[in-house]
């Protein structure tokens, strides 16, 4: 008799970055169990409002279940309020969401991006049962420990932990932030077996989003 | 206790134009204890010729002495210096002779061809399983730092000074992120009848 096993991880990697005046975020769109590709397209990215974005590693199965309650929390809070939650509150609604499964967690590596109110980049990654992270860049998934030295180096390397920008320098231009995360995902795909295929990169700008593709690696 | 990462440290070397360049950390450490900060992990086995051996501290000061013996007898009675291709053949069988209880090291070499000054880069396991026709290698504690950061970085043909930087880079960035390895840096860059060797600062914590 086999017996229950309720997770899976099916990989993948997603990343962002906050700037002054825009967010990034990224995900590659890779979906396998062990050494399986399920899907070379599907990527983990999930806008929620129009400033918005979820983006999600782990086991896809609480990826969809875990968006789809998020996007019933957006729309009641629209009924209710008149307006779409803000970046802000959407990241602090995911803690308790998360947090309220302590000890059955959805296995996931949840990142949220966004605008906040003012139109400065916001972004926060989670562990799987909710603890928050606020910085100017965030990666998670299979390649998390490729790609995060990486992007150290190049959005400026923290000299105390205590004193983290949550916002990139502005020298770090929206171009320059999408040329950095495709050089991430090139590099990740080049020798972490579980992401490639293809990148979707989202750039949220006061005017709107805009949403890009990249090929990776097949193999 | 894993004995790969008991001691700590991290060692990587990469190709570039006519030269090599080879780093490790300075980091000595007894689980989470720090006992030393300046125990560089590369070893010179010939004029062009070095050997990182990040892995077991008491494994890889044998490795070294067992290997420079075989250096020593393979050039006393060929009445030349070792080849980098030589002296991986060698670093191989040395291996293999222990398959069953080998020595906890993860080594790598960097060094020029005598004759053709081709560069040479190779890691290989404890057993002596070598990766051929990568133009970097990496091993030790943040090995995936340092893949990670290899694959961003590097790019083909870097002359002497930019393969410095590259190295010193890619070893700074990748130790900051792990705890077993850093307490500064030793980096060689290795080129026709001229070695450079340079310490750099790390974080120190």
């Amino acid at each position: 008799m086999g017996h229950f096993d309720p997770y899976d991880d099916n990989g993948g990697t997603v990343a962002a970055i906050a700037g002054q005046d825009y967010v990034l975020i990224a995900s590659d769109s890779r979906l396998s169990t062990g050494s399986t590709i399920l899907s070379r397209f599907t990527p983990k990215i999930y806008p929620l409002s129009k400033v918005t974005v979820f983006a999600c590693a782990g086991f896809h199965g609480d990826v969809l279940t875990l968006v789809k309650q998020l996007e019933i929390r957006m729309k009641l809070y629209v009924h209710e309020h008149g307006e779409e939650m803000s970046t802000k509150a959407m990241m602090a609604l995911l803690l308790p969401t998360l947090y309220g499964r302590r000890f059955f967690p959805y296995y996931v590596r949840p990142i949220v991006a966004g605008l906040d109110r003012e139109g400065r980049g916001l972004v926060a990654s989670y562990d799987p049962i909710g603890t928050p992270e606020f910085f100017d860049y965030v990666i998670q998934g299979s390649a998390e420990n490729l790609v995060h030295p990486f992007l150290n180096n190049q959005i400026g390397a923290k000299k105390t932990l205590s004193d983290v920008p949550i916002q990139a320098p502005p020298e770090l231009t929206l171009e320059k932030a999408v040329k950095l995360l495709k050089d991430s995902f090139l590099a990740a795909a080049e020798r972490d077996v579980y992401t490639g295929d293809t990148v979707t990169l989202m750039a949220i700008t006061a005017k709107g989003t805009e949403t890009t593709e990249y090929q990776l690696r097949r193999d | 206790m894993n004995p790969f990462s008991y001691n700590g440290g991290v060692c990587v070397a990469m190709k570039g134009d006519k030269c090599v360049a080879i780093a490790s950390d300075h980091r000595l450490g007894a689980g989470r204890l720090t006992v030393g900060t300046d125990f560089p992990k590369v070893f010179e086995m010939g004029p062009a010729l070095y050997l990182g051996l990040p892995g077991l501290t008491s494994d890889s000061l044998t490795v070294v002495n067992k290997l420079k013996f075989r250096v020593n007898l393979y050039e006393l009675s060929e009445n030349r210096k070792i080849k980098p291709h030589s002296f991986k053949a060698m670093l191989e069988h040395f291996l293999y002779e222990k398959r069953f209880g080998g020595y906890f090291i993860a080594p790598v070499i960097a060094g020029l061809d005598p004759d053709t000054d081709e560069p040479f880069v190779t890691a290989m396991d404890m057993l002596g399983a070598g990766e051929t026709n990568e133009p970097f290698a990496v091993a030790g504690t943040a090995e995936e730092s340092l893949l990670g950061l290899c694959e961003a970085l590097w790019e083909p043909n870097l002359k002497p000074d930019d393969l410095f930087e590259t190295i010193s880079q890619v070893i700074l960035n990748a130790v900051d992120f792990d705890c077993l390895a850093g307490a500064g840096a030793t980096v060689h860059v290795i080129e026709k009848d001229k070695v450079t060797t340079r310490t750099i600062k790390t974080r120190m914590d």
